[in-house]
């Protein structure tokens, strides 16, 4: 019985819609935009030519010609490691469906009664709960990861044959560049921090999503902020310095933690590294991204992720559903 | 062999409404036992505190275990419809067969198929595609290929027809029960239910009033066809109920001398919803 694959096959096969196809759509919509502008630009700019600097027109061809061999290659090695950043829409996408998909996971199936199906085969809370949580924080980031990079694949080989076919070929330069290849280990290098990273947004999330009677988003989001509102008007009313800053700080880290790269912020680059010097910038990202592990910040997260998971787990488990 | 489930003053509060009412109750296995009481008698939730879907006071043992504690080992052992239609709405009748074999040790997928190749159901169909009817069938079609030691089914057949209603049945008893194996059944359907059991519980808010075997009804209860001319005399015997039918009266008595009796009129074992009408009068005046 290998019960938490098909726990993971069960979720997908329902979530199918959010954690594939709409990270697809989206991966479309930009390929087809993207796509769609460069042929635009290129034929525009071989029929009527280009405005570039002074008043004198000049055919794209012409310009991308004329483009010196050094500038040639600091941009094809910028565009081998940048190339991923054609997907930032796609993992943000991604983090939408996890957020409601977070929200629902243990609302919807008491909702609907169908945990009165799964309740009746033999699996512990403790799997159902472990396998929504797998989804949200391992399956899900895997498979967007995938289709950010066949998106960013797609427009980045689109870009580089429409500049060969007009005189700029970076072929050589982009596919010879290590970075190219070594960008996508490094995407994939950032689930790890993810899981950890996201924890505690998917924990409190699953958490609301096993206790609400009814509207989990209002009391998800809602509680928070009008607590917010109320230590504000508090703060206001009896001059007590309430920090409202970390407040708000905090509800940010509990309730957003679930988008990739909301880490970035948290992450430190005081190691005297430049980011924008850096030639891999990417790198630089990740080198200080792992470097989250040391922070306090992460581990406290992590822990309350797991509290909070084990309190649906027993949500789920102990509620009455008479 | 021990008891596949033991009650002791079993009791469950919903504020300040008492929905059972310590409850003693022993059940042994190779029983079909039917749980009859109307609604809001307090049978659904015996049956949820049995299965561990919800906390209770009192003493319960389920196949040996406490359903609160011990509810994961439960569950290898125990199968159950619960409510109606409960299949989530989104699943295809291929992924619902492929989960169960992946995750039930007991079930038999090529048994399932036999139960629906009789019916209309196809493969690819999705459960929000079907009707009530036929998600019913899909779950008795899954229940009935997980070789359990108990099976507990609260109002499985609501929504079928009368032809798939027998079916059912009919293939409960033949090809699922057997020796080892216990049943426990609600129903509203009493008389389709009838030649199958062999032991009958009565609930009536939250208590049990009656629980007893098919044998013992047999012998204990006995209903008498009586003219206008016996009627007082009947009437005398202390009845348990009477209607009137074509002019007679149809007589009911509890642990009554049947040879005393039979010479007021026509004898006859009553019903088992005949028996549940006069034992539950009142109950929502």
């Amino acid at each position: 019985m290998n019960t938490m694959k098909w726990l993971l096959k069960r979720e997908y096969w329902e979530h199918k819609g959010g954690f594939l196809w709409a990270p697809v759509v989206v991966a479309t919509l930009i390929a087809v935009l993207s796509i769609g502008s460069m042929l635009y630009g290129v034929t525009a700019g071989n029929e009527n030519g280009f405005r570039i600097g002074g008043d004198h027109n000049m055919s794209l061809n012409a310009a991308l010609s004329s483009i010196s061999e050094a500038d040639k290659a600091e941009f094809a090695a910028k565009l081998a490691v940048g190339y991923p950043a054609f997907a930032m829409p796609v993992l943000m996408t991604f983090g939408f469906v996890a957020f409601f998909y977070c929200l629902g996971n243990l609302f919807d199936e008491r909702k609907d009664r169908s945990i009165l199906f799964w309740k009746s085969l033999p699996i512990s809370d403790r799997e159902s709960v472990v396998s929504k949580a797998l989804m949200a924080l391992v399956a899900g980031p895997i498979i967007a990861t995938a289709i950010a990079f066949a998106l960013s694949l797609i427009v980045m080989l689109t870009l580089m044959t429409l500049a060969a076919l007009n005189g700029l070929n970076m072929f050589g330069a982009v596919l010879s560049n290590s970075d190219f290849y070594l960008v996508f280990v490094q995407l994939l290098s950032f689930i790890p921090i993810y899981i950890l990273w996201a924890l505690p947004t998917v924990g409190y999330l699953m958490f609301v999503s096993a206790w609400a009677k009814s509207k989990p988003f209002l009391w998800a989001v809602g509680v928070p902020v009008i607590g917010g509102v109320v230590l504000g008007w508090i703060s206001m009313l009896t001059g007590a310095g309430i920090e409202l800053d970390k407040y708000w700080q905090l509800v940010g880290r509990g309730l957003l933690s679930v988008f990739p790269g909301s880490w970035i912020p948290s992450v430190s680059f005081d190691n005297g590294v430049n980011v924008d010097d850096s030639h891999n910038m990417l790198s630089t990202v990740m080198s200080n991204t792992y470097g989250l592990l040391g922070t306090i910040n992460l581990w406290i997260g992590v822990a309350v992720g797991l509290a909070f998971l084990a309190a649906a787990t027993r949500m789920r488990r102990y509620r009455d559903e008479g | 062999m021990s008891s596949v489930l033991t009650a002791t003053a079993l009791s469950k509060q919903y504020g300040k409404f008492t929905a059972v009412d310590r409850i003693n109750l022993n059940i042994e296995p190779g029983k079909i036992v039917g749980l009859i009481g109307p609604n809001g008698s307090g049978k659904t939730t015996t049956l949820k505190a049995a299965l561990g879907l919800i906390p209770f006071e009192g003493e319960l043992k389920v196949m040996g275990f406490d359903p609160r504690t011990q509810r994961d080992d439960l569950m290898k052992e125990v199968c159950f419809i619960a409510d109606v239609a409960v299949l989530p709405r989104w699943i295809r009748v291929s992924e619902v067969l492929d989960f169960v074999a992946g995750t039930h040790p007991k079930f038999n997928r090529s048994k399932a198929m036999t139960y629906l190749d009789k019916t209309k159901l196809k493969p690819s169909m999705k459960v929000k595609e079907m009707s009530k009817g036929m998600i019913v069938q899909l779950h008795l079609a899954i229940v009935m290929s997980i070789d359990a030691k108990l099976l507990v089914l609260d109002e499985p057949t609501l929504g079928l027809d009368i032809l798939y209603r027998k079916q059912f049945y009919q293939n409960l008893l033949e090809e699922y029960f057997d020796e080892n194996k216990t049943i426990i059944v609600t129903t509203h359907q009493v008389e389709e239910i009838e030649h199958i059991l062999t032991d009958l519980i009565f609930i009536r808010e939250g208590k049990i009033t009656l629980n007893t075997t098919m044998d013992e009804i047999s012998e204990r209860f006995t209903e008498v066809l009586v003219g206008s001319e016996h009627y007082e005399a009947a009437k005398a015997l202390n009845p348990i109920d009477e209607r009137s039918v074509f002019g007679k009266t149809v007589f009911l008595y509890d642990s009554v001398d049947r040879s005393s009796i039979s010479q007021l009129g026509d004898i006859k074992t009553p019903g088992i919803a005949d028996l549940f009408v006069a034992t539950m009068k009142g109950t929502y005046a």
